[in-house]
């Protein structure tokens, strides 16, 4: 027990003497609590960019659109009225954001010069002549527009009461912290396995196997990775979480979908994130042993990295039906627990008894994998050469 | 302390690499594993380490069983191999602190012996920034890091200059003189020779031949005489003697610089004096033939040579 701490410690100042480890994490992590005071710094130093003022060009020849309606519709616009050639030619130049061409009163062409994602302008105009051809309708056949605009857009007031949990809100916190889980695991995953196999490539693995045992060297590799990471994620992570909270009200709440996560979220994130990362850990460590050089790294952890994709992948595409038979079953698979619980606990129905099982079996397998990796690892202490296939290794563990 | 290696087997798929190993030694005192290459000296080694099982046999210290990790070890693997990028004095302390030291402890040791190899000065230094030679001082000083009682060395003369030879060969006389059990493999005749009490060469996975050097080297010289002539080369007294001595003689073998003659069972050196006495053979050298380790070797596994490549 006392060389897996002085392994692990061994391990973790070679994380921590990282010169890139270390500039990474400090240089992201302040970046990312920098950016959640965005607004303040806003405030003191900059104008208020969201009220600049747009610039529309309308051309209108019968001049069917007023004014007043234009005004309603685009509050922060000014619109000038052009000719057809002026509209596409103050486009074209930029001299106006975008441009209206009214070709009859049940018919319009947008014409922008760059047209963004999120692009809504064609929208608004298209009710704005619906409104005008109903106001025209009113005013041919002499009925009370007034009346008749208020009746149909009668406010209907409404509130919402969830019993259970909340997808719309939990959706992209959710999804945003698969990805961080399972970006740690290929990260770290690697780092783990490339430090197994650069002590074969080096020949220190014959000294450190007869002054310890194979067990305290992957645990100490692997515990000393999940730590770092933990350390790594942790201050992003919780240096945004916290940096958020603290401005949540200069945000307006609108990064509430992402980052104002509940505490039992990231508990149960926490737990299955933490497990699931040693799961793998141990047998990129396991996969790290089977190769001699570090260049063939890749032909032993690919198994496990197609393995992450295809359950990264099963997850993502179920997430919006947390309480599918997909991600129930895949809830208790140690492979895939990982994120497909911790989904079914934010996002859908789940009883206690469901998740201490599929914590459980993630432990076990954990455990399970950590000492069969320990004993794959020292198996394959001395065979050099090509990379030994795992059916290969594991044979070599029955008949020793 | 008391190390027995008793009748060991292994075998790596269906070829048996070792077929019954057997050899003892004690404290204060060296053995020396001597075989060709491939004969089987790292194989029984690193069992002895506990890195490959033995099919079979049994490894005792003092009549109990061997569990290198329960005892202080030094061990000088025939693969040398430290992290390049760490400094010297890190990876020794992170070493001697795995075996059981406390890293006060482990700084020590680990300065006591980079000084004593006299590549102290690199302490500091990555692995990887110094010469061959220094890393392989290196990676000795880290084998006696935690002073062990037991010293296990695999080829420890290997790529060695001759002044760093006389170094570790100094180091390894210090061993026994403090009563350590000291284990070493080689092919390099002279250094064993010169320390070395109890030897035991292998070959094809066996032991040929093992014991004390001296019992050894007496009885491999045991009526062996050499002879030399002023006016004679060695080709013509060795026709001389075939057709002279017949009777007196069993076989005589050319050498550089003598001719080695096999006295038959019953004759004595009084004898062949007094036959030679009676031949116009003028007489250089005239004396008791005391075989070279390397003589031994060559004679022990060239005969097995052919034992081995029969089985």
């Amino acid at each position: 027990m006392k060389n897996l701490f002085i392994i692990l410690g061994f391990e973790l100042g070679n994380y921590l003497k990282n010169k890139a480890y270390m500039l990474m994490t400090i240089l992201v992590g302040v970046l990312a609590i920098a950016a959640m005071f965005l607004p303040h710094v806003i405030d003191l130093f900059g104008e208020d960019t969201s009220d600049a003022q747009v610039t529309m060009a309308l051309c209108d020849p019968d001049e069917t659109i007023s004014d007043e309606l234009l005004a309603s519709f685009f509050p922060d616009c000014t619109f000038q009225r052009v000719d057809e050639p002026a509209l596409k030619e103050k486009v074209e130049q930029q001299q106006v954001d975008a441009g209206f061409l009214v070709t009859s009163p049940e018919s319009f062409e947008y014409v922008v010069y760059n047209k963004g994602m999120w692009d809504s302008e064609q929208e608004i105009f298209r009710s704005l002549m619906q409104t005008e051809a109903f106001r025209h309708y009113c005013e041919v056949n002499n009925l009370n527009y007034a009346e008749l605009a208020g009746t149909l857009g009668t406010e209907i007031s409404s509130t919402e009461t969830v019993l259970g949990k909340d997808s719309t809100q939990n959706y992209w916190y959710c999804y945003a912290l698969v990805i961080v889980v399972f970006m740690l695991i290929v990260l770290y995953g690697v780092m783990i396995a490339t430090s197994v196999t650069v002590e074969k490539s080096n020949r220190s693995i014959e000294v450190l196997v007869t002054s310890t045992s194979s067990s305290s060297l992957l645990f100490g590799k692997v515990i000393a990775g999940a730590i770092a990471s933990i350390l790594q994620c942790g201050f992003l992570l919780g240096g945004l979480l916290l940096s958020y909270r603290i401005n949540q009200e200069a945000w307006g709440h609108r990064l509430d979908f992402l980052l104002d996560i509940p505490a039992e979220v990231l508990l149960t994130f926490a737990f299955f994130g933490l497990f699931g990362f040693l799961f793998y850990a141990f047998l990129y460590g396991m996969m790290g042993a089977l190769v001699s050089k570090t260049e063939d790294i890749n032909k032993t952890t690919g198994n496990v990295q197609m393995v992450l994709m295809v359950v990264y992948f099963l997850v993502l595409f179920q997430i919006q039906s947390p309480d599918g038979i997909v991600i129930k079953i895949a809830s208790y698979l140690p492979i895939s627990s990982y994120s497909a619980m911790f989904i079914r606990i934010a996002m859908g129905t789940v009883s206690a008894w469901e998740v201490i099982l599929s914590g459980v079996i993630l432990v076990a397998s954990t455990i399970g994998v950590g000492i069969l990796g320990a004993k794959i690892y020292r198996n394959s202490t001395l065979r050099y050469g090509n990379p030994i296939k795992i059916r290969h290794a594991l044979k070599g563990l029955k008949q020793s | 302390m008391k190390l027995e290696v008793k009748n060991i087997k292994k075998s790596f798929g269906e070829i048996e690499i070792l077929h019954g190993m057997t050899f003892e030694v004690e404290s204060g005192k060296a053995l020396g594993l001597l075989g060709r290459n491939g004969a089987g000296k790292t194989t029984t080694i690193r069992i002895l380490m506990d890195i490959f099982r033995a099919d079979s046999g049994e490894i005792l210290l003092d009549g109990k069983k061997f569990e290198p990790r329960m005892h202080p070890v030094g061990y000088l693997p025939e693969e040398r191999g430290l992290y390049p990028k760490k400094t010297v004095l890190e990876q020794m302390i992170y070493l001697g602190r795995l075996r059981g030291l406390d890293k006060k402890e482990a700084e020590a040791n680990s300065m006591h012996w980079l000084k004593r190899l006299e590549v102290d000065q690199y302490a500091k230094r990555k692995l990887d920034t110094l010469s061959k030679g220094n890393q392989q001082k290196v990676q000795l000083a880290s084998a006696l890091v935690n002073n062990p009682e037991i010293v296990i060395l695999d080829e420890p003369f290997s790529g060695l200059d001759p002044v760093n030879s006389r170094i570790l060969k100094d180091v390894i006389l210090e061993l026994i003189g403090e009563n350590r059990l000291v284990i070493f493999s080689s092919h390099q005749m002279s250094y064993v020779e010169e320390f070395c009490e109890e030897i035991a060469v292998i070959n094809f996975g066996e032991v040929v031949l093992a014991g004390h050097l001296k019992e050894i080297k007496r009885e491999f010289g045991k009526d062996r005489l050499i002879l030399s002539s002023d006016n004679y080369s060695l080709t013509e007294l060795s026709a001389i003697c075939q057709e002279r001595f017949q009777g007196l003689i069993e076989q005589n073998k050319v050498t550089k610089n003598f001719l080695i003659l096999k006295l038959t069972a019953g004759k004595t050196r009084a004898d062949l004096l007094s036959a030679l006495l009676t031949t116009d053979v003028c007489v250089e050298h005239f004396g008791v033939y005391e075989p070279s380790l390397n003589d031994i070797f060559v004679a022990k596994v060239g005969d097995e040579e052919t034992l081995g490549g029969a089985k």
